[in-house]
């Protein structure tokens, strides 16, 4: 069963005078416990379809149906919720929040998804997420201390640290060297099937597509394979 | 709100900029509006201190009390009328002391009442800041307009007219000094407030501000501590704003991952109102221990309900400039806020 269906989403950007379709009917849907990456020249489209689908923006028509509800039907606040609780998020570069430790990027996460969790217990998941991403010995340093490697590894943890049902990465290794990008890439992986994760990534890198499940393939606002 | 505070505990720099100008502000307003209402104290005391009720003049005084002449008829038949009245008059003037030193004062005299001093004819009553200049009960002052001499019975506290002290003569001596027969004012106290043909009525507010002098002196003090209370609102805003600027990045990531607007709102106003409940402690701690060591001439006095009321209102103030600056926040688009970080 598919946890999520993007249904012919176009999306057309008016620059000034000029009106530009960008995506040009997309249908994909992502499934359960598998990493789906996207690949395709730059300009494709790529990012726009991940935002679109991670409700960061608004499709021009089409459907996104998550959990059986069409999300380009809902309220901004609807949206706002869905992504706070159901949602992770990891971006090119880190985006920590620069005054807080890591173990608190991930406690601001838990609070901002209102988690149900006990203090206790939300302790107990920063304590093992930190294991899982191999970042606990850090896990009072501010990410300013941290290396490129060791932020995306603590962006990925607060990304996840919720539980959400469906991961959004564009291009979370571009960063990153070849042989970290390695290590982020397993790590996606892992977490990906051990939490029964639902993920879709963008990638420019070629060497990142053996640690994938299905590779997606956009040209030109279509989706070409 | 936790990441507010962590935020302010790592850019210490930053708020504590905000924070010093809003105690220097803050500070100031309270040293003027101290000085604002010291003065107000030092030329109005006598008529400040009156209870609530109702000021007359003579019609044909045209507003300025000192040309108002009371027709003695009228005035006895109010006097029976409305038992509580008095009639009073006060004109600025001079005393020898034993040395031959003048000092410059405001005599008054009133009908019995209890709300002025009671002295008998060649006695004085003086404020007591003239004991502050020497002059000592028993003491004997002339004036060069009174056939007599004056006999200092005593001394009496914080009563000022157009900012020289008071010194309460009996009315006969008065009327010597003046070669009038006539009293100036009618003070009738109460609510009531009778309408009487002959007269102009005022209330306290009105008469205080027909003392030449007091209400240009108040307006623009007052004008002062308003603007800057203004000032700080501004600078809230301001400051709030160009922090926000650059924690663009930030908001959208916030919002990316799915913290409401109200939240950051929420974080933004929780920083204001520790920044100035911080500042504004300071400024009251330091406005009133100033007012312990200003010098005794100057006029300063600062009631602690006067600073609570102007703290409560740089709160509001903070408050708003705060507000104001959180409407961009809200209108930032995470996306855009990303990607404005990518670059
Ligand atoms: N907000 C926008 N307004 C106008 N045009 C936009 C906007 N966002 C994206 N575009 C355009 O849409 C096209 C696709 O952009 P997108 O970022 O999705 O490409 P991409 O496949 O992610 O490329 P890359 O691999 O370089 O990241 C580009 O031509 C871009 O200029
Ligand atoms: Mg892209």
């Amino acid at each position: 069963m598919s946890a999520f269906i993007i249904d012919e989403v176009k999306k057309t950007f008016s620059n000034g005078e000029v009106e530009e379709e960008i995506l040009k009917g997309v249908n994909l849907s992502l499934k359960e416990g598998e990493i789906t990456a996207l690949i395709g020249p730059s300009g494709s489209g790529k990012s726009t379809i991940l935002t679109i689908a991670a409700g960061l923006q608004k499709a021009s028509t089409g459907e996104i149906m998550f959990d059986g509800k069409d999300m380009t039907k809902m309220s901004p606040e609807e949206v706002r919720h869905i992504r706070a609780t159901d949602f992770g998020f990891v971006f090119q570069s880190s985006h920590l929040v620069p005054f807080l430790t890591v173990e608190e990027q991930l406690q601001l996460m838990l609070d901002v998804s209102e988690t149900k969790m006990s203090k206790k217990e939300q302790t107990n998941a920063i304590e093992e997420m930190l294991k899982l991403v191999e970042m606990e010995h850090r896990k009072e340093s501010y990410p300013s201390s941290l290396s490129g490697g060791e932020r995306q590894r603590v962006a990925i943890a607060r990304a996840i640290i919720h539980r959400p049902k469906i991961l959004f990465a564009d291009e979370p290794t571009a960063s990153l060297d070849t042989k970290r990008s390695k290590g982020v890439m397993e790590l996606l992986q892992e977490l990906t099937r051990t939490l029964k994760l639902t993920t879709l990534m963008v990638t420019h890198d070629e060497e990142m597509l053996p640690y994938v499940d299905r590779v997606i393939t956009m040209r030109d606002g279509y989706i070409v394979e | 709100m936790k990441i507010a505070w962590k935020e302010m505990k790592k850019n210490k720099t930053r708020f504590l900029i905000l924070g010093s100008i809003i105690f220097l502000v803050s500070f100031l307003t309270f040293i003027i509006s101290g000085l604002a209402n010291g003065l107000s104290q030092d030329n109005a005391a006598l008529i400040k201190d009156l209870p609530q009720g109702q000021f007359y003049l003579d019609k044909d005084a045209d507003k300025t009390y000192n040309l108002s002449k009371i027709d003695e008829g009228v005035q006895q038949q109010i006097l029976i009328d409305h038992p509580e009245a008095t009639a009073f008059s006060v004109q600025m003037g001079f005393v020898n002391d034993e040395d031959d030193k003048q000092h410059s004062l405001a005599f008054v005299t009133s009908t019995d009442s209890a709300l002025f001093e009671k002295v008998k004819e060649g006695e004085i009553v003086l404020d007591r800041s003239l004991q502050e200049d020497g002059i000592q009960v028993g003491d004997v002052l002339t004036n060069n307009q009174f056939s007599g001499e004056f006999i200092v019975k005593g001394f009496v506290d914080q009563q000022k007219y157009s900012h020289a002290p008071v010194a309460f003569i009996d009315m006969t001596n008065y009327q010597e000094i003046y070669r009038v027969m006539e009293m100036q004012t009618i003070f009738i106290p109460g609510k009531d407030a009778p309408t009487l043909s002959a007269l102009d009525s005022f209330s306290n507010k009105e008469f205080l501000n027909a003392i030449p002098s007091y209400n240009a002196e108040q307006m623009s003090l007052n004008m002062i501590v308003w603007f800057l209370v203004i000032i700080s609102g501004m600078l809230f805003a301001i400051f709030f704003y160009m922090m926000n600027v650059q924690k663009i990045g930030l908001y959208g990531i916030l919002k990316a991952i799915g913290m409401k607007t109200i939240s950051l709102f929420k974080m933004i106003w929780y920083q204001m109102l520790v920044i100035t409940a911080i500042s504004l402690a300071l400024s009251i701690a330091l406005s009133q221990a100033f007012s312990l060591i200003a010098p005794e001439g100057m006029p300063f006095h600062l009631t602690m309900d006067t600073v609570l009321m102007l703290s409560a209102v740089f709160m509001v103030v903070g408050f708003i400039g705060a507000t104001i600056s959180g409407f961009q926040v809200k209108n930032i688009e995470p996306l855009q806020a990303i990607q404005q970080g990518e670059m």
